[in-house]
């Protein structure tokens, strides 16, 4: 690597220019987060909120009590959002992993085709959300209107209404919403990939899957992981698209542990209960994320 | 072989239209639904077609009396705040991360890419309280200084990319022949790093107007919701007017199809330079 040469005063500068950024992240995320922490920790509710003196540090209460308190939500909010995200990372990654294979060829309409598929990602996830609530109606929805003209159930049903067809609602959608990031961060991946490799391959006599399998997916590994530890992080705080599609309903079936969180604290008013639910949100995605990071900074020596 | 080759490319598009017909099709939907009337979007089997053409839910969303345009307004005014502070913050840091050695670089970067990563309910209780306390809560400020954040990590990352890529020689020269650190960033650094700050400015915006978390939850005045924040408040109280719902979808979607449909090249590398590459 070559040496960078250090100006005069340099260090200084550089710090400065990053300074303002990292401020502003310390004050509206930093400082949030020790809040939450502390938050956690205490019995701040609807009653004690604008009384500072009835706030007092109650310990592990508030998480005990979520784990603990019969029929625990939190524990099914856990569950709820594993299915959820192994759900559709699975899709996702399979569906978009083809797509990445087909796009990477070249043929008349590929980059228009390829383009096309990228807006689900960048659309508001609440109207997306919206979207599919409509056309999993009952009444006037397309899906099942399409499965009823296909013989594959008999008069259309209540997707959202019933706990196990919910979750399966949600999760198409936020597979709709998931693939293009899967396919673009893969393609990416194969774009690396020399052109030799494939020939030589061809030439050894090996076919279509032995080559994917023995050649492709092993080359484009890092990218692979990239994409389902970030998809996995990201997947796994989702909160739009549950709380616009199902409010986290019926009877707590689609609830995840953001959405729980959320309406503790901005539904029943149990701020420190929420607090903690989240900090317990934070904690899962933490060892994903440390997990990422490590991985980057192998791949990149980005620091 | 020239043959094989052909079948493929007919193969290849084949599929790829019919990719694009699936995927596409919910936006279709949408469209369709907007223009029908209510009995046409209840008949059994619905019509994939409208008979008759309504631009009805339009008309109703676009009247000066609904909540449609004042949630624009307040969308715009919020996403272009977030963005403004989110673009004019990351500038400097990302160039100060890409070409400056410091002892506390490693950490920051590190404290960016974790800040990316985080669900907004992490923060959201403590914010509430934040600014209730300063009195922001039912400002514009509340969520433009939210909705900031989502933006800063991402731009950092994508910028520092870029930053990156620029040869060093080139504000090394500046330097000597008498540039300052401040001149050579302002008058070499960043024209060149233009598309960069355009891809930046373009995903914090997009997040920012893409927001309901923050939206709903530190605004409850109705005249000053965003429109991510109107629109489900608007489904909650008509559940079933489908037609005028997805019409308000589409004017809720405008701004982000248009920015998509003008700057994807960007948009594309975007996305993988901030997602890969870190």
């Amino acid at each position: 690597m070559k040496k960078q040469r250090k100006l005069n005063g340099g260090a200084k500068m550089g710090f400065l220019f990053a300074l303002p950024a990292a401020i502003y992240m310390m004050v509206f995320i930093g400082y949030p987060m020790i809040q939450n922490l502390i938050l956690s920790f205490k019995n701040v509710d609807v009653y004690s909120f604008a009384q500072p003196d009835n706030q007092v540090f109650v310990g592990l209460q508030n998480y005990i009590e979520l784990f603990t308190s019969g029929n625990s939500i939190l524990t099914k909010s856990i569950a709820n959002t594993l299915i959820f995200t192994v759900g559709s990372i699975f899709f996702q990654f399979i569906i978009g992993f083809a797509l990445a294979l087909l796009f990477n060829k070249k043929f008349a309409g590929c980059s228009f085709f390829r383009g096309m598929t990228m807006i689900s990602w960048l659309l508001p996830v609440t109207v997306a959300g919206l979207l599919f609530k409509f056309m999993f109606a009952s009444s006037g929805g397309i899906i099942n209107q399409f499965l009823v003209s296909l013989h594959i159930i008999d008069q259309p049903m209540e997707w959202l209404l019933h706990p196990k067809s919910a979750m399966v609602a949600i999760i198409v959608a936020n597979i709709w919403i998931g693939i293009p990031f899967n396919m673009m961060l893969l393609i990416t991946g194969l774009t690396t990939i020399p052109a030799e490799v494939y020939e030589s391959c061809s030439l050894d006599g090996a076919n279509k899957i032995q080559t994917l399998v023995m050649v492709t997916i092993p080359m484009i590994k890092p990218a692979i992981m990239s994409v389902l530890t970030l998809g996995f992080v990201y997947t796994f705080k989702v909160f739009d698209l549950v709380w616009v599609m199902t409010k986290g309903g019926p009877i707590n079936s689609t609830e995840l542990v953001s959405t729980y969180a959320y309406r503790l604290s901005f539904e029943e008013f149990q701020f420190s209960k929420g607090a903690a639910a989240a900090n317990i949100l934070f904690l899962i995605l933490l060892v994903v994320g440390v997990f990422y990071i490590k991985l980057i900074n192998e791949e990149e020596e980005i620091m | 072989m020239g043959k094989k080759q052909k079948k493929g490319q007919i193969g290849a598009f084949i599929c790829g239209f019919i990719i694009f017909v699936i995927f596409i099709f919910p936006l279709y939907w949408m469209v369709v639904t907007a223009l029908k009337t209510q009995v046409e979007i209840f008949e059994i089997p619905t019509p994939l077609w409208p008979r008759n053409l309504s631009l009805d839910a339009f008309k109703a969303q676009l009247s000066a009396s609904s909540d449609t345009l004042r949630g624009f307004k307040n969308s715009a005014i919020i996403a272009v705040g977030a963005t403004i502070i989110s673009t004019v913050l990351s500038i400097p840091a990302s160039y100060g991360l890409a070409r400056f050695r410091f002892r506390a670089k490693k950490v920051m970067i590190l404290f960016f890419l974790i800040t990316q990563m985080l669900p907004s309910t992490l923060v959201l209780t403590s914010l509430y309280i934040m600014f209730s306390k300063v009195g922001l809560l039912n400002t514009y400020w509340a969520p433009i200084l939210a909705d900031a954040t989502l933006g800063i990590p991402f731009s950092i990352i994508i910028l520092r990319t870029y930053f990156l890529s620029i040869p060093k020689e080139l504000d090394e020269a500046a330097n000597i022949d008498g540039c300052g650190y401040w001149k050579s960033f302002f008058l070499i650094m960043l024209p060149i790093a233009k598309p960069g700050v355009v891809v930046a400015a373009v995903f914090s915006f997009v997040y920012a107007w893409g927001d309901l978390i923050y939206g709903i939850t530190f605004i409850t005045n109705p005249n000053m919701r965003p429109i991510t924040s109107s629109i489900y408040n608007y489904v909650q109280q008509y559940q079933t007017l489908w037609n005028s719902t997805m019409a308000f979808g589409i004017i809720a979607i405008s701004p982000v199809v248009l920015i998509f449909i003008f700057m994807q090249r960007y948009i594309v590398s975007g996305l993988t330079n901030g997602a890969v590459k870190a």
